[in-house]
C-alpha cells in the first residue's frame, strides 16, 4: 500500500488515519479549552450558543428549523446536564483521540458529534465546509483504524487481539 | 504492492484496506466538489458575487489582518494591483484542483496544487476575524494524503490511466 495510506494487514493500522487521529484529538482539545474558557458547558452558556445557531440577524442564522424544533424540546430544557454531559464526552474524545485509545469508539462519536454541528450550523453564515471536513476525517480515522499506529490501541490489540465487534479499539 | 508495479493482481488491496481505500476517495470527491463550489464567488468576468463579499473584499481582508507582514506587503503591492489577472489565475488552478479531485484524474498533481493553496489560505486567513484556521490544516492534510496515497486510483480516471499505460514513468508519477 502507498505513502500516507500504508496499512500493516497485521495491526491494521495506517499512517494516513494516525495523522488524522492526532490533528483531531489536537483541534478537539484546543476547541474545548477555548469553548471552556467561554462557559460554553453551563446551562446558560449552551442555551447562548444553541440559539446563536438559528439566529438569523446576529448569529449564524441556520436553515434546519426541525433540528431547532428537537433542540429546542429535547436539549434547551436540560442544558445543565448536557452541557456537564458534553464537556466530559468531548474532554474524553479529545484525549483518546490525542492519544490514540479506544480510538474506534471515539472516532465514531467524533463523527456524531461533528454531523450534529454540521446540522446546526447547516444553511447558516458559517463555513459549513468545516463540519463536512470534520465528519469526513472523524470517518476515515475510525475506517482506518487510526490508533493501530503509535497509540494504545496497537497495545490494546496485541495484548487483548480484537475488541468486540471492532467497535473499542 | 501498488507502487512501481506493473500486475493489476499485485495492486489490488486487502479487504479492509479497500474500505479505507474507497473512504479516502470519497473524501477525495467532496474536496473536489469543494472547490468547485468555492468559485461561486468568484466568477469571472468580474469575480463578485450577487451578495456578500467578493475575492477583492478577502484579499483586503488579508491585507488588514495579515498575520505576516511580508505576506500581506505582497497581497497588497503585487496581487491587487494585478487583481484581474491574479483572480483569473486563481479561478483557472481551483477549477483545475476542483476536477482534478473530482474525477480522480492527475490526482497526484491535483493534490500538490490544492496542498499548495490550502497553505496560502491559512497563512492569508490566520489573523481575518471569523476565520478557524483549522479548516485549513485539515484541507493540507487531506491533500498531503491524496498526494501520498494516490487517491485517484480508486472511483477515479487514473485508476484506468495506470491500468491503460502503465510503462510511462510520467504517467505513473502523476497518478
Amino acid at each position: 500500500m502507498e505513502g500516507g495510506l500504508t496499512i500493516d494487514s497485521g495491526t491494521r493500522g495506517s499512517t494516513g488515519a494516525t495523522i488524522l487521529r492526532i490533528t483531531l484529538g489536537v483541534i478537539i482539545l484546543v476547541t474545548w479549552l477555548e469553548n471552556l474558557d467561554k462557559g460554553l458547558y453551563t446551562a446558560e452558556g449552551l442555551t447562548s450558543f444553541l440559539d446563536s445557531l438559528f439566529d438569523s440577524e446576529n448569529g449564524n442564522g441556520s436553515s434546519l428549523t426541525a433540528y431547532k424544533s428537537f433542540l429546542d424540546a429535547a436539549v434547551i430544557p436540560v442544558a445543565g446536564v448536557y452541557g456537564g454531559f458534553q464537556l466530559v464526552v468531548e474532554l474524553l474524545m479529545g484525549v483518546g483521540l490525542l492519544v490514540g485509545g479506544l480510538t474506534r469508539l471515539f472516532s465514531l462519536i467524533a463523527v456524531l458529534f461533528f454531523f450534529n454541528l454540521f446540522l446546526g450550523y447547516f444553511g447558516g453564515q458559517e463555513w459549513i465546509w468545516t463540519y463536512v471536513l470534520l465528519v469526513v476525517t472523524a470517518i476515515a480515522v475510525f475506517v482506518g483504524y487510526g490508533g493501530r499506529r503509535l497509540g494504545v490501541d496497537a497495545w490494546l490489540a496485541r495484548t487483548r487481539g480484537d475488541s468486540p465487534y471492532n467497535l473499542l479499539w | 504492492m501498488l507502487n512501481g508495479t506493473d500486475s493489476n493482481t499485485s495492486d489490488r488491496p486487502e479487504p479492509h484496506d479497500r474500505v479505507l481505500l474507497r473512504a479516502i476517495a470519497v473524501s477525495r470527491i467532496l474536496i473536489g466538489v469543494l472547490w468547485l463550489t468555492s468559485l461561486r464567488w468568484k466568477l469571472p468576468p468580474d469575480f463578485r458575487p450577487n451578495s456578500g463579499r467578493g475575492l477583492r473584499e478577502w484579499l483586503d481582508l488579508e491585507v488588514e489582518h495579515a498575520a505576516f507582514e511580508l505576506y500581506g506587503d505582497l497581497i497588497s503591492s503585487l496581487v491587487i494591483p494585478n487583481f484581474t489577472l491574479f483572480a483569473w489565475l486563481l479561478f483557472v488552478t481551483e477549477l483545475s484542483v476542483g476536477l482534478s479531485l473530482l474525477t480522480g484524474t492527475w490526482t497526484r498533481l491535483g493534490a500538490l496544487v490544492g496542498l499548495l493553496m490550502s497553505i496560502n489560505l491559512g497563512i492569508g486567513l490566520l489573523e481575518v476575524p471569523g476565520e478557524w484556521v483549522w479548516s485549513y490544516l485539515m484541507l493540507a492534510m487531506w491533500h498531503t494524503i491524496f498526494l501520498t496515497g494516490a487517491a485517484g486510483r480508486v472511483w477515479g480516471v487514473d485508476g484506468w490511466l495506470r491500468s491503460r499505460d502503465a510503462a510511462s514513468s510520467w504517467q505513473r508519477r502523476l497518478t
